[in-house]
């Protein structure tokens, strides 16, 4: 806005003035109130998320249970094509769960209701329950899988679960968007806040690395990859599916736990994601 | 055994499988109803979903409580997972929580070692 030519004392413009203040604050009120009406019903939505979230889960557990007294032969023989049908059932029932589970942890995170459980325990059972977790999905892709966990890592001090929750959504991504062929692995090791290596001692954090040899993420896109419902290609014909909630849930519980977390990856040449999880003050 | 759940998909599948399996097997769909069958015919296992139309799953088992009925387990079988629920069920006495959908397997085994 320019002032230029105008008098302070000049009545034209000194009403100009007044009714353009006028103006300007019927406008910022509008807007305060616009702000405050967008975030009740953002904060309904999300509530309506973490409530239909949870609703689903009840049919589902009609759904996978009667499929399961099928599969268990209990109430009469099947045949192999009869079992494998309802093995597909049972799959299919369990993949939807996990994916309302994805909403609802989401929905939580986003209301900023969710609390950590911590224990003591080793990174290595989660890197090694995850990769169990994967291995079919590995074998059928036909990827080479890497696992270094450093020997001298001492205990964690944290939410087991959601510990297992952000490899498992990092390492579940690098197996996805790798083509078959390729390679993925997880790194384990101990980081001073500067990122030099330690040996877990006070003021330092675990740092794991779940990289592999995919398509990669261009540098443009870095910046919003961790946001809700974000996966680069958003196009209805885009080859990967699912939520588009898995990095933003990571980073939530991550920085639930006070650690951090980022990618390093460029087109055409893989991925590799780092998070922190600081280890407690009193650890040796 | 008493399952107390309101959403009849859940109870016609549990029903069956422990049926199968030769338990005796009675499904309430409120705390009413359960609180006036578990007295008429008292369990050796109640089962309790957490939210149902009338209150909470655990009311049945103080009600049943107050009456003298006292099952050899009582287990809260819940969609909700969040830490609060499950603390509410351990501080109420609950034998054990199990997070819906609970394998049938696991179901099955863990009810063998409540009963035995």
């Amino acid at each position: 806005m320019s002032m230029a030519g105008t008098t302070p004392h000049s009545g034209t413009s000194h009403g100009s003035l007044e009714s353009r203040f006028a103006a300007l604050e019927v406008a910022y009120k509008q807007a305060v109130a616009d702000i405050a009406d967008m975030r009740a019903r953002d904060g309904l939505k999300t509530q309506f998320l973490a409530n239909i979230s949870h609703d689903l889960r009840t049919p589902l557990t009609a759904v996978i249970t009667h499929a399961e007294i099928l599969r268990d032969g209990m109430l009469g023989p099947l045949n192999e094509r009869q079992l494998e049908s309802i093995r597909g059932i049972i799959a299919g029932g369990r993949q939807l769960l996990d994916q309302v589970g994805e909403i609802l942890t989401y929905a939580r995170g986003a209301a900023n209701q969710l609390t950590l459980t911590p224990s003591s325990f080793s990174i290595a059972e989660v890197v090694s329950q995850v990769t169990r977790l994967n291995e079919s999905l590995i074998s059928k892709k036909r990827l080479g899988l890497d696992v270094h966990v450093a020997a001298d890592l001492p205990p964690l001090f944290a939410d087991r679960e959601k510990v297992a929750h952000i490899l498992g959504n990092l390492f579940g991504n690098a197996i996805d968007f790798t083509p078959a062929g390729g390679r993925v692995w997880i790194n384990a090791n101990s980081t001073t806040r500067d990122g030099s290596r330690g040996g877990g001692t006070r003021g330092e954090d675990l740092l794991v690395e779940v990289g592999d040899t995919g398509i990669g993420i261009s540098a443009e896109h870095h910046r919003f990859i961790f946001e809700e419902f974000a996966q680069v290609d958003a196009s209805a014909s885009r080859q990967h599916h699912g939520t588009g909630l898995g990095l933003t849930i990571a980073q939530k519980l991550v920085e639930l736990h006070g650690g951090r977390i980022w990618v390093e990856s460029e087109l055409g040449r893989g991925s590799r994601f780092y998070f922190t999880i600081p280890y407690p003050e009193d650890t040796q | 055994m008493l399952i107390v759940e309101d959403n009849e998909l859940v109870t016609g599948a549990l029903r069956i499988l422990f049926e199968e399996t030769g338990r005796r097997v009675t499904v309430a769909h409120s705390v009413a109803e359960a609180v006036v069958a578990g007295e008429k015919d008292p369990p050796d296992l109640l089962l309790l979903d957490l939210t149902l139309p009338d209150g909470s799953g655990l009311d049945v088992a103080q009600s049943l409580a107050k009456r003298g009925v006292k099952p050899k387990a009582t287990v809260a079988l819940t969609g909700r997972d969040d830490p609060a629920s499950i603390e509410e069920c351990h501080e109420a006495g609950v034998t054990a929580v199990m997070v819906k959908p609970v394998p049938t397997r696991e179901l099955l085994k863990r009810t063998k070692e409540w009963l035995s």
